[in-house]
């Protein structure tokens, strides 16, 4: 705790983490998902389903009310720069030990951020400080902004999203506080002046935190009615369609799937061996490690492109536009994989990270008694829960997935190809999660 | 992420209490620690003792740091938890022994052989010992319950 020297931490947060899978736990969940998967093919419902214009439950009208009050909206806003400050004092102030800030970046923001979503909707929109920065500055009478140029798309986001995990996964020292404040001050110069040039649409496009909070969102049961507006409580997947198509979403996605893969192929021997033959110093390294990301993050790109294109019977416009009709078949394929692999992060470096904002310059404060706690390794001290957890995740995720995306090719392809127009879709979707399993059990 | 700096005689005191417990639970096979013809990364073979015995329950990981060359690097190895882990390091050059376990462990390695540091982990996980100046992961123990 004396010295100064900054700890090399895997994903920056330092600690141990999961056990492989079981084989036998990999080998019972490969079985399910391809079962599953040609179990829907071939016997599902012959119609679409699921319409996004479907209303659900309505919840009573004063949640609807009350969660779009202006003074709910500022006192959520307020927090959110609350918080913001409270974890910019740490980072500016603290000691390096015991720092909340590499908690606050990789656990909350990333995965703690994908848990609310799912479970509440975007959320990211009422809480972001840098929205708030930017509508005080707008409520200070600055200027119009000139509006977003539609061919960006999501692109902003994907690229966003992308320098997020090349700081995670692939950078010298994921870890060093000063790394994490650098990546967190170009973020809020890029995002603020975007939106001060753009306007506020750049937020939902090209912040990449609040596209992520958008595309874990879209498998929330939780919804607004499209015409009404009012919350109510619905089928996700009546949701899931919801999702924008925009240049880029693709992207956005494979970037989310195709890290998260890496993450555990970069822990596995073979790669770690490759790297150290192959590279004498830091930075070679680092080239390889962000060679390997993109690698992994083309792979799904690719795959996925071709597999939503490969369908005979339509046109040419038609097959362009397939990738971007079927993405949202991959939200929950994402989710499940994020959850896979970050539930422990989430529950037990999520509990660490609050320990540590309870005394953020590490003087010794105990701010709601939160300094005597201590973590509870839940997740890690029962194995075998947690990688029953980790193959329900996976395989949950690969089924909603294929579920999702059979409906939309009922809806899309023409009749007498909708059935051989899936199964480059369902191979694929089957080599992801083949692939997820083996990392998991292998990684 | 508190680091532990352990002072180097309180390792040293822990580790010869320790190699006494676990020699004693292994049943008097206490004499197996002539660790020096070792083959790197193995646990403590008690296949030269009388062969009753069963292993004492302890990680040694022998590590030489020389001219730059590390050996083992990227070693996979099995523990259980609550068990010692041992880690003894021949060096010619002064680094840190990084411990990422949870807690994690940070030991001072000096440039002179025969330097043991021990710890043992509670928690189950991936546990990978890394060398922080040279940047190289030596070992991952998988710590199981």
């Amino acid at each position: 705790m004396t010295d100064g020297s900054v700890v090399v931490l895997a994903h920056g947060l330092g600690g141990s983490s999961d056990l492989p899978i079981p084989y036998t736990y990999a080998l019972i969940g490969a079985a399910w998902a391809l079962t599953f998967t040609f179990g829907v093919v071939a016997l599902a419902w012959r119609r679409p389903r699921f319409d996004p214009d479907k209303p659900g439950r309505a919840l009573p009208l004063w949640v609807t009310t009350a969660v779009d009050a202006p003074a709910t909206r500022w006192v959520l806003a307020a927090a959110g720069l609350l918080f913001a400050a409270w974890v910019a004092m740490a980072a500016m102030f603290g000691t390096a030990d015991g720092n909340p800030l590499p908690g606050v970046f990789y656990v909350l923001m990333w995965v703690g951020l994908v848990a609310s979503s799912l479970a509440i909707g975007p959320i990211w929109r009422a809480v972001s400080p840098v929205r708030t920065v930017y509508r005080l500055l707008r409520l200070a009478r600055l200027r119009d902004g000139r509006g977003y140029p539609r061919q960006l798309g999501y692109w902003p986001a994907a690229f966003g999203l992308f320098a997020f995990v090349w700081l995670e996964l692939a950078s010298p020292d994921p870890g060093s506080l000063g790394a994490i404040k650098l990546w967190l001050w170009v973020y809020i110069v890029v995002t603020l002046t975007g939106a001060i040039v753009c306007g506020d649409k750049w937020f939902g496009r090209a912040d990449p935190f609040e596209v992520y909070s958008v595309v874990a969102s879209r498998f929330s049961p939780m919804r607004r009615n499209p015409q009404s507006g009012r919350i109510e409580i619905g089928n996700p997947f009546n949701h899931l369609p919801t999702m924008p198509i925009r240049p880029g979403t693709v992207t956005v996605l494979a970037v989310l799937l195709g890290s998260t893969a890496f993450d555990s192929f970069s822990a596995m021997p073979v790669w770690r061996n490759f790297v150290d033959r192959q590279t004498e110093s830091a930075a070679t390294a680092t080239m390889l490690r962000t060679a390997g990301l993109l690698v992994f993050i083309t792979v799904v790109v690719v795959t996925f492109w071709l597999a939503a294109r490969a369908t005979g019977g339509v046109d040419k416009r038609t097959r362009r536009e397939l990738p971007g009709v079927m993405a949202h078949s991959l939200i929950p394929i994402v989710l499940g994989y994020v959850f896979a692999h970050y539930l422990s992060y989430l529950i037990e470096r999520g509990q660490q990270t609050v320990i540590d904002l309870a005394d953020p310059l590490g003087h010794g404060w105990n701010l709601f008694g939160l300094g005597n706690a201590e973590v509870n390794y839940v997740l890690s001290l029962h194995p075998s829960v947690l990688a029953t957890i980790k193959v329900c995740c996976v395989v949950g995720g690969h089924v909603a997935g294929v579920i999702a995306a059979h409906d939309r090719a009922l809806k899309v392809l023409p009749t007498g190809y909708q059935l051989t127009g899936q199964l480059a879709m369902m191979l694929v979707m089957v080599g992801y999660t083949f692939t997820g399993l083996y990392l998991l059990f292998g990684g | 992420m508190t680091s532990i700096h352990r002072d180097k005689r309180l390792v040293a005191a822990l580790a010869a209490g320790a190699l006494l417990i676990a020699g004693c639970g292994g049943g008097g096979s206490g004499g197996a620690q002539s660790s020096s013809g070792q083959p790197s990364a193995s646990t403590v073979s008690p296949s030269d003792m009388q062969n009753e015995q069963k292993a004492p329950d302890r990680l040694l990981i022998d590590v030489t740091i020389k001219g730059g060359e590390i050996n083992p690097t990227n070693a996979q190895l099995e523990a259980k938890t609550n068990e010692p882990i041992v880690v003894k390091v021949d060096s010619d050059v002064a680094d840190e022994l990084h411990v990422h376990s949870t807690p994690d462990h940070t030991f001072k390695i000096e440039a002179k052989p025969g330097q043991q540091f021990q710890f043992s982990v509670d928690v189950p996980g991936k546990v990978d010992i890394e060398l922080h100046h040279l940047e190289k992961t030596i070992a991952t123990v998988q710590v199981q319950p």
